[in-house]
């Protein structure tokens, strides 16, 4: 597949030619905490020296509310309306890496033993353009679970900056290959691949060994550092729902009146205490020790014996966002010592 | 520093506390919230302009101590809450030490280096650096540079604004509302046992990030804090959406206050507004 060299100019081009066709087009937000739907280039931010947004771009692929199904009742009847959109074209441009990376990560548990068709269906329809990242804060993490400021995994085309005003766009898969033959017209430089040069960028350093840190998640269900950390967690669930790869949702019925309605499929958290709370009042993680253990474990412990994949991608967001400041970069750390301990002890 | 380590090792030492509230730093030196069990743990604790938590979250979230006492280190308008927990029978005066914090002033944007343009807009107003109510009392008062009040502007534009426009502006707002309750689960007065959010036989509020959902949750917490809030401003501090929630709060406290002349988390022993009928308060404010 060939790369190509995109200028600013460019970019805006493309972003005005995709508006005013049939897509959603999607970017950072002007104050970088988000990413939103934009109407009009001059909002587009494309900025490889940002820190990740608060949020990330999850709910464009696994919306916060999404509806699966409208009902109606005619007398003892109901009718089910399909929900689904089935056209909508999505567009993201300058994802980072510890973004678009949860979208195949995600995708392993949303194709398990049922083929999720609102996520398969927005994955489809959706072409992510990513950028390299870089910025480094004491949060990151990304070289420890396995990827990096240039990594290109779930992007279809791959930003690289050159300079202030040029980017060299790298293309990743099939569907990005597709998207740039329908769009001729902006793909036109093309630039050897020895000559992108991705020297300049910062590589954080590796903080822990997630192998490591699994052996010992696997032995050590019941220890005195979970006591410690559900301590100070107030189970406010600002990490999952601001986390790229946290998945769990709800599903709830919601009524416009008594003869219709809506069944929709709502993001949920882990650290909540009624997540797990039974019909019988029985509650398996009733402290939050347990529901912190439960949130590190998924991520390092369960998802990488299912599906032999991290379910974290580094990014910090949900130590930058943390009202009480717990470091999951540092939990990590320890456990990793905790490991390298009881491996030297036996 | 020392005086703070020095008292609340004393605490442990004498076996009157269980457990200290108190901020720690972490490896990369961030002030956070520790809760010490013992008086090595205690030499950890440190008070700067970081610490911005109101600890008095944890006095309704950590189990109750079976022996002694719970410690907590708190600044002045932290102990409103405290306060408040005992004017609401959270809590019992006996069953808590409060090491009262003279303070001067926090942090707004807590990765950023303290100063005066990046100092938290509640301590503008502060009337409580040298707290009102406390067993012990350390730390020196020294003189503060204050914030610009940036929010009062935005308070009197709303409150010239149509209905119309009102609504315009907190959809757009709680738009952005993920449903996490981050608001909910930092805000010492949100204790109760089961939120209604969480009610689901019948189900009261949309748990879902819709306009009716995000209103009606955003809605029912301010009713419930009205005349309750103290103002610590932990819930806009922990909003991963960055919705303005204190505009919403600090209005419905300067109603409590222009309407009832009254005030929460001030006086153990005053009832309060909303626990408490009074023949003389006024009617016209009932629409």
């Amino acid at each position: 597949m060939n790369n190509y060299v995109l200028s600013k100019d460019q970019i805006n081009k493309l972003t005005q030619e995709l508006l005013t066709s049939d897509y959603k087009v999607i970017s950072s937000s002007k104050d970088g905490r988000r990413f939103v739907a934009i109407s009009s280039a001059d909002d587009l931010m494309i900025n490889s020296n940002q820190k990740p947004s608060a949020v990330s771009m999850k709910e464009f692929f696994f919306p916060k509310t999404e509806t699966l199904f409208f009902y109606k009742r005619n007398k003892d009847e109901y009718d089910l309306i399909d929900a689904i959109e089935e056209n909508q074209l999505q567009i993201i441009f300058g994802a980072k890496p510890c973004d678009t990376s949860a979208i195949p990560i995600v995708s392993k548990v949303f194709n398990w033993d049922y083929k999720d068709v609102f996520f398969n269906k927005k994955v489809e329809n959706t072409i992510i353009i990513g950028l390299t990242c870089n910025f480094i804060d004491e949060n990151c993490f990304c070289t420890s679970v396995g990827l990096s400021p240039i990594s290109e995994k779930g992007s279809d085309l791959f930003l690289i900056p050159i300079d202030e005003n040029k980017f060299a766009c790298k293309v990743v898969t099939e569907k990005g290959e597709k998207f740039v033959s329908s769009h001729s017209n902006i793909f036109t430089q093309t630039i050897d691949e020895q000559s992108i040069n991705t020297n300049d960028i910062k590589i954080p350093e590796k903080r822990f060994e997630p192998k490591e840190v699994k052996e010992w998640l696997d032995k050590n269900f019941n220890h005195s550092l979970w006591d410690e950390l559900g301590e100070n967690c107030l189970g406010c669930a600002q990490c999952a729902f601001a986390c790229p790869t946290c998945h769990c949702f709800d599903i709830v019925d919601e009524e416009c009146n008594h003869t219709c309605g809506r069944r929709a499929k709502n993001w949920d958290a882990c650290q909540f205490e009624i997540f797990t709370k039974h019909a019988s009042g029985h509650n398996p993680r009733n402290e939050q020790d347990k529901r912190y253990r439960q949130r590190i474990s998924h991520k390092f412990k369960y998802y990488a014996d299912k599906f032999d994949e991290i379910l974290c991608t580094g990014c910090g967001r949900c130590t930058r966002g943390c009202p009480v400041f717990t470091d999951i970069g540092i939990i990590l750390e320890d456990i990793n010592q905790l490991a390298k301990e009881s491996i030297s002890n036996n | 520093m020392k005086q703070l380590i020095d008292i609340s090792k004393e605490l442990f030492e004498s076996k009157k506390v269980a457990y200290i509230i108190g901020y720690a730093e972490d490896k990369f030196k961030r002030v956070k919230p520790f809760v010490a069990h013992s008086s090595l743990d205690a030499e950890t604790f440190v008070f700067n302009n970081y610490s911005v938590n109101n600890l008095s979250v944890y006095l309704t979230r950590l189990p109750k101590p079976k022996d002694g006492k719970i410690g907590i280190v708190a600044k002045g308008c932290d102990i409103k809450s405290i306060i408040a927990l005992i004017q609401e029978n959270q809590i019992k005066r006996d069953d808590v030490i409060i090491i009262g914090v003279n303070c001067n002033s926090v942090v707004n944007q807590i990765d950023e280096q303290f100063s005066k343009e990046n100092t938290a807009i509640k301590c503008k107003y502060c009337q409580v650096r040298t707290p009102a109510h406390y067993d012990y009392l350390v730390g020196e008062i020294k003189e503060v540079e204050l914030p610009e009040d940036k929010n009062f502007a935005i308070m009197q534009k709303l409150d010239s604004m149509s209905a119309e426009e009102k609504w315009n502006f907190w959809e757009a707002e709680f738009e952005k509302c993920v449903k996490c309750y981050a608001c909910r689960q930092v805000c010492p007065l949100c204790y109760c046992e089961q939120c209604i959010v969480d009610k689901s036989m019948p189900r009261w509020i949309d748990s879902s990030a819709t306009t009716k959902g995000n209103f009606a949750w955003n809605m029912i917490r301010a009713f419930h804090l009205s005349g309750r809030c103290i103002g610590c401003n932990e819930c806009e501090r922990a909003c991963p959406a960055d919705i303005p929630l204190s505009l919403l709060n600090r209005k419905m406290g300067m109603v409590a206050m222009n309407e009832f002349n009254y005030r929460h988390g001030t006086d153990i022993n005053q009832p309060t507004l909303i626990g408490n009928y009074n023949v003389n308060d006024k009617e016209d404010f009932i629409m």
